[in-house]
């Protein structure tokens, strides 16, 4: 099916939670990651399939960085939605995903947007609790955990959005 | 006209006449002409008119006096300039408004416009040119940039082909059709072709439409698209530019990216090859009327790029748009990629130099935080400070046990090869440098404390006289205003050892004295068993000998030798004598300093028991010892 239908969707987090390898390793892309360094952002399609129809995920991958100052929320202008991501071995990564929500929130009013909890593989340095997973999720948040290296959660997630930001 | 409207106004304005009255007789004449032509019977002759009848003038004002009254208020109106200015002024905007169909009345105003102009002008041109200012310069500015890029393209290209071969045919080719040679050669050189066009949401960067030209290479349309987008983006961003404002022009060798940009999304092409500037006019066109004919549907675009196929059809047409059949190759995507790299690493040359500027301002805030950290520490006086070119520098006096500036610095952030510092050693009188400056000359001993107390420095605890002398020394030479030093609180421990001393010294001495060797009759050696007795009192003079020169004394011993009453009291004399150089030479031998000793003999004269048994006897047959301690000289 040929996706006529495209969305554009922001991926955000803190350094290295590993989002670049989200996206690289389960979408198309054309561009290489120096244009993250250099102009701040990489855009890669990711094409997924709904019931009834196709969607074309336009990522644009933000450079994730902790001085939240320096994020150019300009990039977010027309977003249909957002994946924040989170390193489950780092709990600060987390405290910046929900800052990042507040502030895209405060920019750009509510929209669409699912919470990635990365590197589930690694279990023994897992070091969220699920009680906080938990009450997030009774906040109505979209929490899943993911694995750019196993692959665990990850074209779930992009379905996930894709049905909302497609409705 | 205008002569006929002043004789009007000249007419009107004129001053009444007297009346002259009326000319009855030719009125009557009148009449009778009148009457004759109803009945030519009437052959009346106007004569015996009376030349004046006031009853006409009756006449006349029963019939016109109405038309009298609004004439002269009419006059009053006109004969009163002010009153016909305001009257003419409650008009004029209306006459002029119904005189704007008329073509006459531009020729007839511009004269007048240009004198008010010429003097509005002449009075303070500021006003017309801030009136002028935004109207006209942005559209001189563009016509002119648009003049000088054509006439560059044309100079540029008629320069380069004036006098290759081909220049001569293009020569020829103008002198035989008649054009301009700079036609002829663009004609020639700007071949062209259109192998992409895009259309761009605005809000989204999502594509809208996408067309190639048949041959041309294609890559992701919608993931160039968006990468646009973000390019723009950032570049308005790093430089805050206008947000109607974007990149109008990108290229790499021949191939060119050609941004239009419409109320709602945005035209890309892709040129390969050498466009005539005209073009931009040509796409400005179509991206028009696209915005023209889906107007809404371009502001509700939402992703779904279904539905735009007459959108297509235009940017076909765009697509199509070449000169002469231009040489076609694949799409160099990656020549494009490049492109869009670069112009990334340039644009993020440019916000790195205003980051610099950022970063500077950063850093002077750093700066200032060093200086005030510096400020703020003893020891340290800044006598300059500031920012020469790249580098800072700060120069002033700092005392050598105050705290390193580099530390400081390194805390600060800033990188120390950018910072120039000069410092001159003083010596600062604040307690605590005092006080540091007193531990390294002073070396106090464990048993003493130094600290800083008030505006004093404070010693306590015990210590040698020495050291206490030393420390006086040290307490006179301190400069006069600082803090002193108060040693009152320390305690000589030399005191105390020396009594400990003398009184060892005394009870050696007392247990020397009361030792003794004795004798056989008649034997100037010890009685055997005396070894014992002569090993303790060799112990007990070497320990005495050591604790005297601790205080510095030397202790004088004599040994008196000593015999019996039998006998001869020669023979007697000279027998202790040698009892007493024998008990020198064994203590000797025991490794007592001879020069200690001095040896005397008694004879029978200092008897130990008076009387003449054997047992008083036996015990006078001795030496003994008497000790005194004289001071080392």
């Amino acid at each position: 099916m040929i996706p006529t239908q495209q969305k554009k969707v922001c991926v955000l987090g803190s350094f290295s939670v590993g989002k670049t390898s989200l996206v690289r390793r389960y979408v198309e892309s054309i561009f290489s990651d120096t244009y993250l360094t250099t102009v701040g952002v990489k855009i890669d399609k990711k094409m997924v399939d709904l019931a009834d129809r196709a969607v074309n995920l336009i990522l644009w991958d933000v450079a994730g960085e902790d001085d939240m100052a320096s994020l150019r929320l300009s990039y977010l202008r027309g977003t249909a939605g957002y994946l924040l991501v989170a390193d489950g071995t780092r709990p600060a990564t987390l405290d910046v995903a929900l800052t990042l929500r507040k502030r895209v929130e405060a920019d750009y009013g509510p929209l669409p947007f699912a919470l990635l909890v990365n590197k589930h593989d690694l279990t023994e340095q897992w070091a969220i609790r699920d009680a906080d997973l938990e009450g997030l999720r009774q906040e109505g948040w979209w929490v899943r955990p993911t694995s750019a290296r196993t692959g665990e959660g990850v074209e779930d997630a992009f379905k996930d959005l894709a049905v909302r930001v497609a409705r | 006209m205008s002569t006929s409207a002043a004789a009007t106004l000249e007419w009107l304005l004129r001053p009444a006449a007297r009346e002259p009255g009326i000319d009855r007789k030719a009125l009557a004449g009148l009449l009778v002409e009148i009457a004759r032509n109803v009945g030519p019977e009437v052959c009346a002759e106007p004569t015996g008119v009376a030349p004046v009848d006031p009853r006409l003038e009756q006449l006349r004002t029963l019939l016109l006096g109405r038309e009298i009254e609004i004439l002269s208020r009419l006059t009053g109106v006109v004969d009163d300039p002010e009153q016909l200015s305001a009257a003419v002024a409650q008009v004029l905007p209306s006459a002029l408004a119904q005189a704007q169909n008329d073509a006459r009345l531009g020729p007839v105003l511009a004269p007048t416009l240009e004198k008010a102009t010429q003097s509005s002008i002449r009075s303070d041109p500021r006003t017309l040119v801030n009136i002028l200012y935004p109207l006209i310069v942005p559209a001189i500015r563009k016509s002119i940039g648009e003049a000088i890029d054509q006439t560059f393209q044309s100079l540029n290209e008629t320069l380069k082909h004036s006098l290759s071969w081909r220049g001569l045919r293009w020569r020829w080719e103008a002198w035989r059709t008649g054009t301009p040679f700079a036609e002829v050669v663009l004609r020639h050189t700007l071949v062209y072709q259109v192998e992409h066009a895009f259309l761009i949401h605005h809000h989204t960067g999502l594509l809208i439409a996408h067309v190639a030209a048949p041959d041309a290479a294609s890559q992701d349309p919608q993931l160039v698209s968006s990468m646009l987008t973000a390019i723009q983006d950032f570049v308005r961003d790093s430089f805050s530019g206008d947000a109607q404002q974007g990149l109008d022009a990108l290229r790499l060798g021949e191939l060119r990216l050609w941004s239009e940009r419409g109320p709602f999304a945005t035209l890309v092409v892709v040129i390969r090859g050498n466009p005539p500037e005209g073009l931009h006019e040509t796409l400005g066109a179509v991206l028009s009327r696209i915005h023209e004919e889906r107007h809404q549907a371009l502001e509700a675009f939402d992703g779904d790029s279904s539905g735009f196929a007459d959108i297509e059809a235009h940017l076909a047409e765009c697509a199509a748009l070449r000169q002469q059949a231009p040489r076609r190759r694949g799409f160099p995507w990656i020549v494009l990629l490049v492109a869009l790299a670069l112009f990334a690493a340039a644009g993020f040359g440019a916000y790195r130099w205003g980051e610099h500027r950022h970063l500077r301002a950063i850093e002077q805030g750093q700066w200032a935080d060093y200086i005030t950290r510096l400020q703020t520490q003893p020891g340290i006086v800044i006598t300059e400070e500031g920012r020469r070119d790249d580098k800072f520098l700060v120069a002033g006096l700092r005392d050598p046990l105050a705290v390193d500036p580099r530390q400081v610095l390194r805390e600060t952030g800033i990188d120390p090869a950018r910072v120039v510092s000069r410092w001159v050693p003083y010596q600062a009188l604040e307690p605590q440098f005092v006080l540091e400056r007193l531990k390294a000359s002073l070396d106090p001993p464990a048993s003493v404390t130094l600290a800083v107390a008030g505006s004093e420095i404070v010693a306590e605890g015990s210590a040698p006289s020495r050291w206490i002398d030393r420390a006086r020394t040290a307490m006179r030479m301190l400069p006069a205003g600082g803090p002193m030093l108060d040693l009152s609180r320390v305690r000589n421990s030399d005191e105390a050892k020396l009594a400990a001393l003398r009184e060892a010294t005394r009870s050696l001495r007392e247990a020397i004295q009361a030792e003794e060797i004795h004798f056989n009759s008649n034997e100037p050696l010890p009685a055997p068993g005396q070894d014992a007795v002569l090993d303790r009192i060799a112990g007990e003079l070497k320990q005495l000998a050591s604790l005297s020169s601790t205080l510095h004394a030397v202790p004088r011993v004599s040994v008196t030798g000593h015999s019996d009453d039998t006998g001869q009291g020669t023979f007697n004399l000279s027998l202790s004598v040698a009892r007493a150089g024998a008990v020198l030479a064994l203590l000797k031998k025991r490794g007592v300093d001879p020069d200690l000793l001095s040896v005397r003999g008694a004879g029978p004269l200092e008897p130990l028991q008076p009387g003449d048994t054997e047992a008083a006897r036996s015990a006078n047959r001795r030496v003994s010892f008497a000790v005194g301690i004289e001071d080392q000289p």
